[in-house]
């Protein structure tokens, strides 16, 4: 280990595995929710319809993406409040140090790191809140999505029983109402939705790589190792 | 504040979407009796006009054979089970005890054609022709005075019995003074209040009717919106698509006059029977939708055959309508069977949300401001590229001010 750093934990192996399954779902869901609204690319016309399924699979597997995006969502908001290593919601609320500490670490963005007056250990507010929105988001596109998948199940029953498209009905019909009352508005919203995400994971990206660069602890490694470095000088107010 | 918790209360009490096609035998047979004596009473009342079914029939060169087959279909659409079919075939024969009054609002009159049918009548448009219509603007002789007069007459002689059908959206806007009517100028709200108010249910048909339609499209200049926004405190029925479904029309009257109730409704009071699945549920083209077959251009290879119309812009997937299965002209044909895409013209501002023939994600939006439309995924873009102009120009202040950090001027 380099001279003057200290290692410190950031990200628990659930947290990581989490992360990837997340982003791998993400890209599938991106490309596959595309075709959903505008095939963006053809079959191949000389094979018989019976032979070729695209479409169908491009949903099968926005489908399946959607119910692991599901269980990792209620993990994540599981771990929100009950998590043993970092309770993710104690960053958001909006008090004194929290509110200090969020301001400390967007000074230091814009200042292109001449402030630095963070304490780079932990998880910060700034951070927390981010990952927020982007759960938000993304509780949004599963409402908003489930709402779209039960309007073909009219029968009011399904492979698993009637439960199933009940709830749906029960938990996302206010969707509806809250877009601008008809179908069209869900579905605008659900594909919106997906650009702010993209525009988030874009950002995400970005400020990650960033971090690791100008701060110089290592930063980019906490998604592999779970890890990273800490300057023993760094100020280790709050 | 009591507003608002009503929507509440309806938000989480509104029915769901569920159509049941069984409910049990013991159900069934109940109904069966209720309607046998209802249509029992029907034939002693005397009938409205003079009209006889099996003479217009017969008439129009229509045999016995195909009323029963036309009757079968019908108790198959109302979702009912075959023992029905004698019951509802009975009450096809009685409908001209029904006494309607059509009313005709902001509209185009496309309802009272689909209703008319008058190029080749089939059995859905005779059943039609002899409903007891005792007021229509439009077909009536009489006009001015005398057709008030004949209003009045009839809604005093029918009082809390007849069914009010009413064509075309309300304007509101200018206190209503974009639509008036009659010697004395009444405002088609007004106008549309008073022969409510002793109708025995009010049925909406078509989509201006029920939600607004094509009037109520933006800037929606004259405030236009649909019945069920105007009349309150009446059992409403609405039946929506331009124009409606005449086979819609004869469902939920004939659905009256058997059970004398309305059909069971979604939460936009439409009936189950008829908008219970979307269009693409029973579409003949799904298979294709599924294999990724789709039509590219108007008149290509996959045009020529039968592709699906989805990226022509079909909005199949997103409109609960029965078209798909009873087709419009007694079977004749319907929209995706002729070769170019639904226009979700049964669904809540279909004009504005549905009907710009092309995928939903190239529909144009607008904006919280209303002005600037793009669509929606040119206003992602164009975020996505405001993102990344913005990191550009960070990422860029960074390297040159990591730079000059390293040039010896550090700031800690």
């Amino acid at each position: 280990m380099k001279q003057g750093y200290t290692q410190v934990k950031r990200m628990t192996p659930i947290m990581r595995v989490m992360h990837w399954v997340n982003a791998i779902c993400l890209v599938g869901a991106i490309a596959t929710g595309l075709y959903i609204g505008h095939p963006y690319y053809q079959t191949f016309i000389a094979d018989g319809a019976v032979d070729k399924y695209v479409m169908a699979w491009n949903r099968y597997g926005h489908f399946i993406i959607a119910i692991i995006f599901d269980v990792t969502s209620i993990v994540i908001a599981y771990l929100y409040f009950f998590s043993r290593f970092e309770k993710p919601y104690k960053k958001v609320i909006p008090n004194a140090k929290n509110i200090k500490e969020f301001k400390n670490v967007f000074i230091n963005l814009i200042t292109l790191n001449r402030k630095n007056e963070l304490n780079s250990e932990h998880a910060d507010s700034f951070n927390t809140v981010y990952f927020t929105i982007f759960h938000l988001l993304l509780i949004w596109m599963l409402l908003t999505g489930l709402q779209l998948y039960v309007h073909g199940l009219g029968s009011g029953t399904s492979s698993i029983g009637a439960w199933w498209p009940w709830m749906l009905h029960a938990v996302t019909d206010w969707t509806l109402y809250v877009t601008g009352g008809s179908k069209m508005d869900v579905r605008i919203s659900h594909h919106l939705t997906m650009w702010f995400i993209i525009c988030w994971v874009v950002f995400h990206i970005y400020y990650q790589v960033w971090r690791t660069i100008f701060w110089k602890e290592g930063d980019i490694g906490i998604v592999i190792s779970g890890t990273k470095f800490v300057k023993d000088d760094s100020p280790k107010s709050e | 504040m009591s507003d608002k918790v009503e929507a509440v209360k309806k938000l989480f009490t509104s029915q769901s979407s569920r159509v049941e096609t069984n409910k049990g035998d013991t159900y069934y047979q109940e109904l069966f009796d209720k309607c046998e004596a209802r249509l029992n009473e029907m034939r002693s009342h005397q009938p409205a006009n003079k009209l006889d079914f099996a003479d217009l029939l017969e008439e129009n060169g229509i045999d016995r054979r195909e009323f029963m087959k036309w009757a079968s279909a019908t108790t198959a659409m109302l979702m009912l089970p075959p023992m029905f079919t004698p019951l509802v075939a009975d009450a096809a024969v009685l409908m001209n005890r029904a006494p309607v009054i059509w009313l005709e609002l902001q509209d185009c009159a496309g309802n009272s054609e689909a209703l008319l049918r008058a190029d080749g009548p089939k059995i859905d448009e005779i059943v039609l022709d002899i409903i007891s219509l005792e007021f229509h603007e439009t077909l009536q002789a009489a006009s001015g005075h005398q057709a008030e007069k004949q209003l009045e007459e009839a809604m005093e002689h029918f009082k809390g019995k007849y069914l009010l059908f009413v064509e075309g959206a309300i304007p509101m806007a200018m206190d209503g003074q974009y639509g008036t009517i009659g010697a004395k100028g009444e405002t088609f709200h007004d106008h549309l209040v008073r022969c409510a108010e002793n109708a025995a249910a009010v049925v909406a048909v078509g989509s201006c009717a029920t939600f607004g339609g094509i009037p109520a499209a933006a800037p929606n200049p004259t405030g236009a919106v649909g019945v069920m926004d105007v009349v309150k405190n009446k059992p409403l029925i609405n039946i929506p698509a331009c124009p409606a479904n005449p086979a819609n029309m004869v469902g939920v009257i004939l659905h009256y006059v058997l059970t004398g109730q309305v059909p069971e409704l979604d939460s936009l009071l439409r009936p189950k029977f008829a908008f219970g699945y979307r269009i693409h549920d029973n579409c003949e083209r799904r298979a294709h939708f599924d294999a990724g077959e789709y039509v590219e251009e108007w008149g290509d290879i996959g045009a020529k055959n039968n592709f699906c119309l989805y990226k022509m812009g079909c909005k199949g997937p997103m409109t609960f309508n029965n078209c798909s299965i009873v087709r419009y002209n007694d079977g004749v044909n319907w929209p995706i069977g002729v070769g170019r895409g639904c226009i979700g013209c049964s669904e809540p501002d279909f004009w504005d949300k549905y009907a710009y023939e092309r995928p939903m994600a190239d529909a144009k939006i607008k904006a919280p401001t209303g002005g600037v439309e793009k669509t929606v995924d040119e206003f992602g873009l164009g975020m996505l590229t405001a993102v990344g102009i913005g990191i550009g120009i960070h990422a860029a202040a960074s390297a040159i001010a990591g730079k000059r950090e390293n040039s010896g001027e550090s700031h800690e």
